[in-house]
């Protein structure tokens, strides 16, 4: 196995552009993840500073998307540690640990300040969709509907969709689910959003309107990490891009360095291949 | 016509034991499927000490006649209760018959939950936990409605063959419509008769249930359709 050198930390890095503060408000230390014996991620570094959008790039396997279910704990690993806004929200178990009921409050509590939008979306098809968007808020928040309503009313307004809110999700398109699933996740308010590939079930079309929203919420300075595959999206909307490779960080920077100047062999090979 | 089916068939009696016959399943349709859920979620669990015991329930209920199973709590109860020295296993014959059914058909009702728990898409619940839901909420809230709306028509299939199998009481001397109808039949010597009687009873009545479960399939589509499958991309 190769002990490819990579940087401490992102803050060391030269070409590191946090946009708003730099408080960190995701830190990931040497994070280790196996699925039995297959090593999926090979202690990965990462920070990721207040209002900033982050896009982790990589191959099918390279995993990205492991990453990001390990951040919200759907997924445990063996070795590292998860902190949010400077708390130790999860740290690496043992394979096989059955995690206690305070880790999984824990996980839970966490998991309310991070927003989750699916590959394949998710909606809850027995509810319409307005019941999805207020689904967090008043189960997990307990707030009164009237007031679940409002940010309900809010959210889908911000992706376009309120005129959709009786409907049954799979009567929507696609692209339009996708946006639900969106004004979902941010109807918790969450300090983090993270989105898992979640365009890559979606035709061109589907795809523009969603990354539109997604756009948009970058700027608003919404924090973010994004797994994708678009290349000219990580271009336009990422302040800082992840490049990853066989469950390590071998590259990251600004959308300049990495997508112009291609540091490493791997990297130059993969935008290559998805050009 | 009319003189016949009242005098000579006592249609009176019979729809009063057809009462019996509906009150058994009524009674032990809904504690089967309550006590199947339970069954399910302990044999989908990681945990053996509740996996095992369930699935040893589930295969010795399925596996063995229902008759004896009748017989068995019949005859060991009194026996337990003294053992135990209590009255509350005093139980008159009724409800050892709906016992009995509930106990025999909570096995097959957890099978059939289970495949329903297992058929809702697993992002389901990734999608509920992500949120901030926890373990419960996600399978109360999100999961389950989704898998009893798959689950309908199997358990209206085992709604009507519990319709059919309460007869089996019989042998406790519980008075449901099958016992009156032949012994009335016995009496009168119109055995064949009552019998045919009684079986056109138990058609109207699954027919009943057949209905009940086409308007709960309707009214479970109104809202929701099912979760699109969207095509996925390789692995990643």
């Amino acid at each position: 196995m190769d002990t490819e050198p990579h940087p401490a930390s992102a803050e060391a890095s030269a070409h590191h552009a946090p946009r708003a503060d730099s408080t960190a408000i995701i830190e990931i230390d040497d994070l280790h993840k196996r699925y039995g014996t297959k090593p999926v991620l090979n202690g990965i570094n990462l920070r990721v500073a207040r209002g900033e959008a982050v896009v982790i790039l990589g191959e099918n396997g390279s995993g990205k998307s492991t990453l990001l279910r390990c951040i919200n704990m759907l997924e445990s690993y063996e070795r590292g540690r998860v902190r949010l806004r400077g708390e130790v929200v999860s740290e690496g178990r043992p394979i096989g640990h059955h995690p206690s009921r305070a880790e999984k409050a824990a996980a839970r509590q966490l998991r309310q300040h991070l927003g989750m939008v699916f590959q394949r979306i998710h909606l809850f098809p027995h509810m319409t969709v307005l019941q999805n968007v207020m689904c967090g808020p008043v189960r997990v928040q307990g707030r009164p509907k009237s007031q679940a309503a409002n940010i309900a009313r809010e959210m889908l307004d911000k992706v376009g969709l309120w005129e959709k809110h009786p409907c049954d999700p799979g009567t929507l398109s696609g692209g339009q689910q996708q946006r639900v699933a969106i004004a979902r996740a941010l109807a918790m308010n969450p300090d983090v959003l993270l989105f898992d590939e979640c365009t890559s079930a979606l035709d061109p079309l589907m795809t523009r309107e969603v990354l539109r929203v997604i756009r948009q919420l970058a700027a608003e300075g919404r924090t973010m990490l994004v797994v994708t595959h678009d290349i000219a999206f990580a271009r336009e909307t990422a302040d800082r891009i992840v490049f990853m490779e066989d469950g390590r960080i071998t590259a990251e920077g600004t959308a300049d360095y990495i997508l112009n100047q291609r540091p490493t062999d791997g990297l130059q090979r993969f935008l290559k291949l998805q050009s | 016509m009319w003189d016949y089916l009242i005098h000579t068939l006592s249609l009176p009696a019979l729809i009063r034991a057809s009462g019996v016959t509906l009150l058994l399943t009524a009674i032990a349709m809904p504690v089967a499927t309550i006590g199947g859920l339970a069954l399910a979620g302990m044999r989908l669990s990681r945990r053996g000490w509740l996996k095992w015991p369930a699935a040893i329930y589930i295969e010795m209920m399925r596996g063995t006649p229902l008759v004896v199973q009748i017989f068995v709590v019949y005859f060991s109860l009194p026996r337990l209760g003294e053992w135990l020295n209590t009255d509350l296993l005093t139980w008159d014959n009724f409800t050892v018959g709906v016992f009995c059914l509930a106990a025999n058909y909570a096995a097959y009702e957890a099978e059939v939950l289970r495949a329903g728990l297992q058929a809702v898409d697993k992002g389901q619940r990734e999608a509920a936990l992500a949120l901030g839901m926890s373990e419960s909420q996600s399978q109360f809230v999100v999961v389950l409605p989704q898998a009893f709306r798959i689950v309908v028509p199997p358990l209206i299939n085992d709604l009507i063959a519990m319709l059919k199998d309460s007869c089996l009481v019989y042998v406790i001397g519980v008075k449901e419509l099958l016992t009156v109808a032949e012994s009335i039949g016995r009496a009168k010597f119109i055995a064949p008769q009552m019998l045919v009687a009684a079986a056109a009873i138990y058609l109207v009545l699954s027919l009943a249930c057949y209905a009940l479960g086409r308007h709960l399939e309707q009214r479970l589509k109104v809202r929701g359709a099912p979760e699109l499958h969207l095509e996925q991309p390789h692995g990643h």
